[in-house]
């Protein structure tokens, strides 16, 4: 049954590119929706269908053995959302059928990626699905063929070049020491395994996830890739690329494989503070809109990293709700920033202003977006921030905590900066005829923005269904 | 009769109060009839509940806290003299503020005031009079509030005076409550030690201050200027007055275990000293009519407090009495200060002058309350004086001469102020003053006959009002009507009034007219020194409050600006720079960013294989 999840959108994309006719063209958008949304749903109501069924003849095409937990869930509606919302405004910023078609082939390449690697259990397959992923972004960012995507391409790719070799060793040292692929071998065999191979193997292959999830300061390339590359790729790398190449892969490869060893802890945490606090303090100086977002992503990388840090139940499902929330108001964030860079031709913040009055739903959705990510109650942001500090709190990280908790009241600042410059005072010079964009951005803007507030307000149904499972990740 | 008539005495004003509100401004007269009308209404309802005893109650907040409305011959005298003051005001308010715009909210603050005025005095639960008494304030600040010009901000000086002490009320309800576990006030019997007694200052302050004691005192001279004139009369003349020395009594002689040994009694015995002398001092030098009766309204309290402090018969009885007799001669004295401002347009005293016979009802008014309230025989302040003085030489002889100097003060300001008001020689400008209209003149003769009559036929309000209203354990079946027995305080009361009358003859001889009279001792050498300080408000202890908050806020401002600056430009300054430090380290150069991350990876490394290997 998982394997259908990368085999219908391989045999789709397959179907649609043959020279039939122009109609299939048209048909792949609708194709990409409706599996987006399949996906979405599926996850969601997990609960009351088959997943863990299996089809003997079509499971025993692939030797990978694909499992589904319920970390694996959340990465799927995670996934299916930020290509959803990437998809629609693609639809909306590329006037070209012909451009979209080849984004849309792209971008299902990019998601069968990440779904495959919130699946796979062998850290070889681990490998090939990152760089399916990987590949399909390079050219994603340089979709446009200018000069500035093809700089942030490059620069993703030398740094991601670097990331490959690291982990390609790291998994040469594995297979050294155990002798197989799979977590559980690995796993195992790390505890008799030679003491230096193997703490070499888990630093080279934690550098290389670093550099992917673009934890500082490893994340030289993301400011440029993110801000240089078309809006709808902004938002699916922002949203949810460098989360699930990154960051999900080293939750689950930190519990699965290395065990949560103190030293692995105390790195992950201090990369994480450090994350967040230069992260913020990053953004506070940036006049670019997609710039300062995309340093506050690594901001928010930071907590993300920091509450698995704690190693504990608590702090993973934190990490891993503040994950889903911040594919959801940071993919809402860079939709109305493309919004807006549409409309003003610019992305610098000093030309913008007054624009609550020309762009209500952008400005008010932002609002939204802005709050949560800064933990304000009752919106979803506030719960994961919330439970990452009772981890810290719990295992005693005290200054972990407090810097957590301060480094808000930074977020605070750099977003109301930027909603200030932006969106409130008087109507800059020059802006009369702005208005919102069509109804498929503002479609995609207040739906994130209403989970936002659902997630936050039905917090204790999300955090029972769908947060408390993953701690059988934890269980050997 | 029922229980709940009441409830009556309460609702009628308040209704009427409100009815008032409702009334377009055009309709003239009927705001006036409404207040008439209402207040005959109630002065009828109180009349026929006078001595009886009735008790209301029904379960009104929860936590012990019942609306209980208790009538006994203290409370049922209080609010007959209330009504009565309620009517006769509202009867000379009808011509005082005929065609005044503010006219229509003052009758409905009047008539809420007197709702209130009743439901605290009849309230047996401390809570319910709290909140009767806290309305009060309200309405205080809502009277003085129509008046001139500075009235607004004698309205907030008087709401913040009076508000911090109801906030001491509050308090020292919330020990007594809490140490008798009860609010009924008929239940209540606290011993002053320890707690108790903090519980018996809270409350007398807030007690004493309504009626305007010193050191509470200090919006009621601004107050007579900015008000409007019938607020004047009949609150800080009258209505305040009774319900302050009304709940006095209530905590000093049922509520609280007080003895005369106490040291609680020789607190309240000093407070009205001082109260006495230095009020009446102020009112001496005073050249305004309405100031300077103010300043009396103020000491003559003293008169009241030092009465109920001595906690021995004579004093208790002569306190109260005094109450009665001070409401009615000083609002009938304010009235006559109205009726003079309203003909002459003015109350400065350089300005009047030889009015007397213009007017003369209104001058024959004032002499007999002016007679009254400097305590000449047969007059009812006499007796009450005489009473007061008896209770304060039992307790000690300082006492008693504070008492005896405020005599001494009080005839020589008032013969003063007749003399430069109404004698002497007739200005100019005053020609054209006429006697006022009878809605004046009727309630200021129906008071001044009321002070005549209380005094020569002193037995009927003290054998009928006063003494029933204290317990007989108190008062050990003694009976003080008729004339005072004790000569030889006879003997020095009328040496000192004849010494006031050659005085004041002294001082115009010297200075040659009324107002002069007692420049002697205003500018006397050292007293004309403090009487400055004190004209220019040096002394109010209003004032002085400010002063040391004024230099308090000053502190926390610096202390604010300097945290603001941490804030504001501190914090901003470090963020700003590390921002601006990051975006130059960040020069979009790939192979620095792979250097960095190549560092960074070696520290990684370095850390686990020494941690962890």
């Amino acid at each position: 049954m998982p394997s259908l999840i990368i085999l219908v959108p391989l045999l789709g994309l397959i179907i649609l590119n043959m020279p039939i006719g122009n109609f299939m063209r048209r048909g792949a958008f609708w194709f990409a929706i409706a599996l987006f949304s399949a996906q979405v749903l599926l996850a969601v109501f997990h609960h009351s269908l088959a997943w863990t069924g299996k089809l003997p003849p079509v499971d025993a095409l692939f030797k990978v053995g694909f499992t589904i937990d319920h970390l694996t869930f959340i990465m799927f509606i995670c996934i299916g959302l930020v290509s959803f919302s990437s998809l629609l405004v693609a639809r909306h910023a590329m006037g070209d059928e012909g451009e979209l078609f080849k984004f849309i082939n792209l971008l299902i390449i990019a998601s069968v990626g990440m779904s495959g690697i919130v699946m796979v259990k062998d850290i070889f397959s681990l490998y090939i699905f990152l760089e399916i992923t990987s590949i399909a972004s390079f050219i994603l960012i340089a979709f446009r063929k200018d000069v500035y995507g093809l700089e942030g391409a490059f620069k993703y790719l030398v740094l991601s070049a670097v990331a490959t070799i690291l982990m390609l060793t790291s998994i040469a040292l594995f297979i050294l020491v155990s002798g197989d692929t799979s977590f559980s071998t690995i796993g195992a065999s790390l505890q008799s395994g030679n003491r230096v191979i193997v703490m070499l193997a888990i630093g080279i292959f934690i550098c290389g996830l670093f550099i992917k999830g673009g934890v500082v300061p490893f994340h030289g390339w993301l400011p440029d890739a993110y801000m240089s590359a078309p809006a709808p790729v902004s938002i699916l790398l922002a949203g949810i690329i460098t989360k699930a190449a990154g960051i999900y892969t080293l939750i689950r490869i930190t519990s699965a494989v290395f065990g949560f060893i103190e030293p692995v802890k105390a790195i992950l945490m201090l990369a994480g503070t450090v994350s967040i606090l230069f992260g913020a303090f990053a953004a506070l100086g940036q006049n670019d809109f997609k710039r300062m977002l995309a340093y506050s992503s690594i901001s928010q990388i930071g907590y993300i990293v920091l509450g698995a840090g704690t190693g504990t139940a608590l702090g993973i499902a934190g990490a891993v709700f503040h994950l889903f929330n911040h594919s959801v108001f940071k993919s809402l964030l860079f939709v109305n920033a493309s919004a807006v860079e549409k409309e003003l031709k610019t992305n610098d913040m000093n030309r913008m202003g007054g624009l609550s009055y020309r762009m209500p739903i952008t400005s008010a959705t932002s609002m939204v977006g802005f709050l949560s990510t800064c933990g304000i109650p009752p919106l979803s942001g506030f719960w994961s921030k919330l439970l990452i500090l009772i981890a810290l709190w719990q295992t005693g990280h005290f200054a972990y905590a407090t810097i957590a908790v301060l480094a808000s009241v930074l977020t605070l600042a750099y977003f109301l900066m930027m909603q200030r410059k932006v969106f409130f005072g008087k109507l800059a010079l020059g802006l009369e005829n702005v208005k919102e964009r069509g109804a498929g951005i503002m479609f995609v803007s207040i739906a994130l923005a209403f989970i936002t507030i659902g997630a936050g307000i039905f917090f204790p149904v999300i955090y029972n269904n769908f947060l408390l499972p993953i701690k059988e990740i934890l269980v050997k | 009769m029922s229980d709940n008539i009441l409830i009556l005495p309460i609702l009628i004003p308040l209704a009427a109060g409100l009815a008032i509100l409702a009334t377009p401004k055009k309709w003239r007269g009927v705001k006036e009839a409404i207040a008439l009308l209402a207040t005959l209404a109630s002065l009828g309802i109180t009349l026929l509940l006078f001595g009886k005893s009735l008790f209301y109650s029904i379960p009104w907040a929860g936590f012990g806290i019942s609306f209980s409305l208790r009538l006994y011959p203290f409370s049922a005298f209080i609010i007959a003299a209330t009504a009565i003051f309620g009517f006769l005001t509202v009867l000379y308010s009808s011509s005082f503020l005929f065609k005044k715009d503010y006219a229509k909210l003052f009758y409905a603050y009047l008539l809420v005031s007197l709702s209130f005025i009743t439901g605290a005095t009849l309230s047996d639960n401390l809570i319910l009079l709290l909140f009767f008494w806290e309305g009060l304030l309200v309405t205080l600040f809502g009277m003085i509030a129509l008046g001139n010009k500075g009235a607004f901000k004698t309205a907030t000086k008087a709401f913040i005076i009076v508000g911090l002490c109801d906030v001491c009320l509050m308090v020292g309800i919330a020990i007594a409550g809490h140490m008798s576990g009860t609010f009924e006030m008929s239940k209540m019997n606290i011993p002053i030690m320890g707690v108790g007694g903090i519980a018996f200052l809270l409350m007398m302050i807030g007690a004493i201050a309504k009626g305007g004691s010193m050191p509470f005192h200090s919006w009621i001279p601004d107050a007579a200027i900015d008000a409007p004139l019938p607020f004047m009369a009949i609150f800080p003349a009258a209505l305040e007055k009774l319900l302050s020395i009304y709940f006095l009594a209530r905590i000093s002689l049922d509520i609280f275990k007080m003895a005369p040994e106490s040291w609680l009694s020789y607190t309240l015995m000093t407070i009205g000293a001082i109260t006495i002398v230095f009020a009446v001092m102020m009112a001496l030098v005073q050249k305004d009519f309405k100031r300077l009766l103010s300043y009396h309204a103020i000491s003559q309290l003293g008169y009241m407090i030092l009465g109920i402090g001595t906690l021995v018969p004579a004093g208790i009885v002569g306190g109260l009495f005094h109450m009665v007799n001070n409401a009615m001669y000083k609002s009938c004295l304010f009235m006559t200060g109205g009726a003079v401002e309203k003909e002459a347009g003015t109350t400065d005293l350089a300005k009047l002058g030889g009015i007397g016979t213009r007017m003369p009802v209104t001058f024959a008014c004032f002499i007999i309350t002016a007679l009254a309230i400097s305590g000449v025989p047969p007059f009812n302040g006499f007796f009450s004086k005489e009473l007061v003085y008896d209770g304060a030489l039992e307790r000690g002889f300082i006492f008693y001469l504070a008492a005896v100097v405020g005599s001494f003060f009080t005839a020589a300001s008032f013969l003063k102020l007749g003399h430069a008001a109404f004698m002497g020689k007739l200005q100019e400008r005053n020609r054209g003053v006429r006697e006022v209209a009878w809605p004046m003149l009727i309630p200021m003769i129906v008071i001044a006959l009321g002070c005549i009559l209380f005094g020569i036929f002193n037995a009927f309000p003290l054998n009928h009002l006063i003494q029933p209203s204290i317990s007989e354990t108190r008062l050990h079946g003694e009976s003080f009507a008729g004339f005072p027995t004790n000569m030889t305080l006879v003997i020095v009361t009328v040496v000192v009034l004849v010494g006031a009358l050659l005085n004041h003859l002294y001082g115009v001889k010297k200075t040659g007219n009324g107002l002069g009279a007692v420049d002697h001792i205003h500018y006397a050498p050292g007293l004309s020194w403090i009487y400055k300080k004190a004209e220019k408000g040096y002394l109010d202890p209003y004032n002085l409050w400010w002063g040391i908050i004024n230099v308090f806020s000053a502190v926390m401002s610096w202390i604010d600006k300097a945290i603001d600056w941490l804030y504001n430009d501190f914090a901003t300054g470090v963020a700003n720079g590390l921002a601006i430090t990051l975006k130059k380290l960040h020069t979009g150069s790939y192979k620095i960013y792979i250097l960095w991350s190549i560092a960074a990876a070696i520290a990684i490394l370095v850390f686990l294989l020494k941690a962890g290997a």
